[in-house]
């Protein structure tokens, strides 16, 4: 596990409505896959459902009536803040919570969240966001992407996707989906579950062509573009800090993420950004590359030329004196 | 956070995560520094770390001058002073044409 310096590890769980977050989350909590874990629950409508389902986890509270990505965001704040408060006065490390999980309603964009806990004062030193988790329903998943501009922005955000109800959906429909899911964001790792267990994610057949999905009326009519950047052998993580901090300024709203391993003389790092936040960076341990994806980013995003970017970052990241 | 020792410690700025000792921290900020001066070239503006004093200086050509903590903040200030974000996709950087 990558060192938090006595931080709390967060994981987020999104996902449309119904998409089926919080049975994968009762499965992993009764599978124990987080160990001591504190849940938090965010409810949009005022009655709150979910609490009732979620037995195994050791601590749970519930936001109920306001999405904490919007109108709801004090109210979250608080919420992990008192966490936090409660944590530190445990004695005995071992019997802090390690880790929180916060499930937000089917209506919350990731993004705006993980902006809010980076900027609050006392939950960016109590708080290290792991991961972001997103459930898709495998029955409706593709229609509400083709839909829905907010289905889309969960996904783009995701580390992980998980599809979920692959029972009830025909193997066509997963195979489409599976294509949707990774032409809108090829950087996640896309898994399946039913009932909250692991399954094996069905194979794409050959041939089976991406679904079009229509342009929404947002603005972001462009698909997402991923981009691999390859740092050699030595990186220069100071010329790829001034690089990508002046990409992230001049163009934050066209970078969706970023995402790599880089080799520094602190250590592996972990790099990954949601839309203009940057998570700090953690120390991964050392000797874990597997396959060779050290020293690269990826960064995804739209609404430019992937050679400009490319030639852009070799340009910044052979700068002398000269 | 603890008011007196200030742990946890707030994370420092991510671009300055790539070096944990000393040496390699200052190693870091003239790197930093070499990139910076040739990035600003033709842009009007200067900027200087000479590794004494914390942050990074920036200059215009006509003398109005500030002090930045990191790069975050570098970018914004260099918007300010000079009336637009130093874009890196912009041609004058890689040499094409638009």
């Amino acid at each position: 596990m990558a060192k938090t310096e006595g931080r709390i590890r967060l994981t987020l769980l999104g996902g449309y409505l119904g998409s089926g977050k919080t049975t994968w989350l009762r499965h992993q909590l009764h599978a124990g896959t987080f160990g001591l874990v504190h849940v938090v629950v965010n409810e949009a409508a005022e009655i709150p459902v979910d609490d009732a389902l979620l037995g195994g986890a050791t601590g749970l509270t519930v936001l109920a009536g306001g999405c904490v990505c919007c109108t709801g965001r004090a109210d979250l704040v608080a919420a992990l803040r008192d966490l936090c408060d409660r944590r530190s006065s445990v004695a005995d490390p071992s019997e802090r919570i390690g880790r929180i999980v916060l499930e937000t309603s089917g209506l919350a964009d990731p993004a705006p969240i993980v902006a809010a806990l980076r900027a609050d004062p006392i939950l960016a030193r109590h708080i290290v966001i792991g991961e972001i988790v997103v459930a898709v329903d495998a029955a409706h998943g593709l229609a509400q992407l083709s839909e829905e501009p907010l289905g889309r922005r969960q996904v783009e955000a995701a580390d992980r996707l998980i599809l979920t109800k692959l029972d009830a959906a025909g193997t066509e429909a997963i195979a489409k989906l599976q294509l949707a899911l990774r032409l809108l964001n090829p950087g996640a790792t896309l898994s399946a579950a039913v009932m909250g267990s692991e399954m094996a994610l069905p194979e794409v057949p050959s041939g089976t062509l991406p679904p079009q999905l229509p342009p929404l009326p947002d603005g972001e009519t462009e698909p997402l573009l991923p981009m691999h950047l390859s740092l050699g052998p030595e990186p220069d993580w100071p010329a790829l800090g001034v690089w990508l901090s002046a990409l992230l300024h001049a163009r934050g709203d066209q970078i969706v993420r970023v995402k790599g391993v880089v080799q520094t003389p602190a250590g592996r790092l972990l790099l990954q950004t949601v839309r203009r936040v940057v998570q700090p960076p953690e120390i991964l341990p050392s000797g874990g590359d597997r396959g060779g994806l050290d020293n690269g980013i990826v960064v995804i995003g739209r609404g430019f030329q992937p050679e400009a970017l490319h030639a852009s970052f070799r340009h910044f990241l052979n700068l002398t004196d000269s | 956070m603890c008011a007196s020792c200030g742990y946890p410690a707030a994370p420092g700025h991510w671009t300055e995560a790539g070096a944990a000792t000393a040496p390699d921290r200052l190693r870091a900020r003239f790197r930093r520094a070499q990139v910076l001066k040739a990035v600003l070239q033709g842009s009007g503006l200067v900027a200087h770390d000479g590794g004494l004093v914390p942050g990074i200086q920036l200059a215009t050509l006509s003398g109005n001058q500030t002090i930045v903590p990191d790069l975050e903040q570098l970018w914004i200030a260099a918007e300010q002073m000079t009336g637009r974000a130093i874009d890196p996709l912009d041609p004058r950087f890689w040499g094409g044409d638009g």
